[in-house]
């Protein structure tokens, strides 16, 4: 089963879809939990997920605002989405009942 | 990569060039299309110099500390060479005096000095470059590591030698052997199932001897440990040659029961 930042990448991957690479990740994650997200935590998990097949990366186009440098992209797999929804399901199961759980 | 940030590419506002340099510098230590990748999210999110810093070196030491979540560097760096490096020097003032015998500059001649030196001399050759072979394929990306951990050893003995027949570069004589076997398991990882067992079981019987000394039991812990740490470097390559054949054994057959064309 995924770990909770492992369940934030692969969301917000595919949430972001054609244009998910890390700063966009990173990005997505800080708007959504409020937390920053380092370089260092997101490229080992994103490898760790990788190697595991929920995800798959490539090098992309280069852009100005990046300074001339590649895009790490990153889709997620069909692996990656049975995973995430085994974890949402497994945290909306056990959270009815919980007193903040809105049903 | 200098020329990125003198051209007409942005880095984030107020960030001096040559702070960010040093991001550049540190980011080396990442593979190519990660530095490629970190470096242009660090600029795109507009981090500045300090931060990014810290994010490159964070990401340098998870990177460093995965590498340490398995065995094989362990052994490479505390289970093999600390120990080795200690037995090896004592191993080359051994087979430095052997040699002195032949060459007649010794103190205490031996009858048959060629029967002790030549045995000694190819333990010593066998020991140092199967234990080399060992470090150099069990864990490449932390060889430096492995080699401070000889090396420490190495200049502790050398500032304590006392030895005023010998050279002190005497204690060194494993050296030589054990880069030749570094280099050789950095390039071809293993070696054939048959040579393998030859070294090992050639090495085993020209160590056997060196269990007893005259005057001394047979059983003797402390030398039996001694072969023992010298000589598994050479059965855990027979062990491994064996594994691999077997595991390629099994995939030749696999592919054949298919129908795959196999090579």
């Amino acid at each position: 089963m995924l770990g909770e930042f492992e369940y934030l990448i692969v969301t917000s991957a595919a949430g972001l879809g054609d244009k998910a690479y890390g700063a966009a990740i990173r990005e997505a994650i800080k708007a959504a939990t409020g937390r920053n997200c380092s370089i260092g935590a997101l490229y080992t998990t994103i490898e760790r997920l990788e190697a595991k097949g929920l995800l798959t990366s490539w090098m992309g186009e280069a852009t100005p605002e990046r300074g001339g440098r590649s895009k790490r992209m990153i889709r997620v797999t069909g692996e990656g989405i049975r995973a995430a929804k085994q974890f949402y399901d497994s945290v909306t199961r056990i959270s009815r009942g919980a007193a903040w759980a809105i049903d | 990569m200098g020329d990125r940030l003198s051209g007409n590419q942005p880095i984030p506002g107020g960030t001096p060039i040559a702070a960010w340099a040093w991001v550049e510098v540190a980011s080396r230590m990442l593979g190519r299309d990660e530095r490629e990748a970190v470096l242009g999210d660090l600029i795109e999110s507009g981090e500045g110099a300090w931060r990014a810093m810290i994010a490159v070196l964070g990401l340098v030491l998870r990177r460093e500390a995965e590498v340490w979540k398995i065995w094989r560097p362990w052994v490479a760096a505390f289970g093999l060479s600390v120990p080795c490096s200690f037995l090896l020097m004592g191993a080359s003032i051994s087979a430095s005096r052997a040699l002195q015998n032949i060459f007649g500059s010794s103190a205490e001649p031996t009858a048959n000095p060629w029967l002790s030196a030549i045995p000694q001399v190819l333990l010593l050759i066998g020991w140092s470059w199967t234990g080399g072979f060992v470090v150099g394929s069990l864990s490449r990306r932390t060889l430096w590591i492995s080699a401070v951990s000889c090396l420490l050893p190495c200049i502790f003995c050398l500032t304590r030698f006392r030895i005023e027949s010998l050279s002190p570069l005497c204690l060194w004589l494993f050296l030589p052997p054990t880069v030749w076997g570094v280099r050789k398991g950095l390039v071809i990882g293993q070696i054939g199932r048959a040579p393998a067992i030859l070294l090992a079981v050639a090495m085993t019987l020209l160590t056997i001897p060196t269990l007893h000394s005259h005057g001394e039991p047979w059983w003797n812990p402390p030398r039996w440990l001694c072969a023992l740490t010298l000589t598994w470097p050479a059965w855990y390559l027979a062990a491994n040659s064996t594994r691999n054949r077997r595991k390629s054994d099994t995939r030749h057959h696999k592919r054949w029961r298919d129908g795959e064309p196999t090579q």
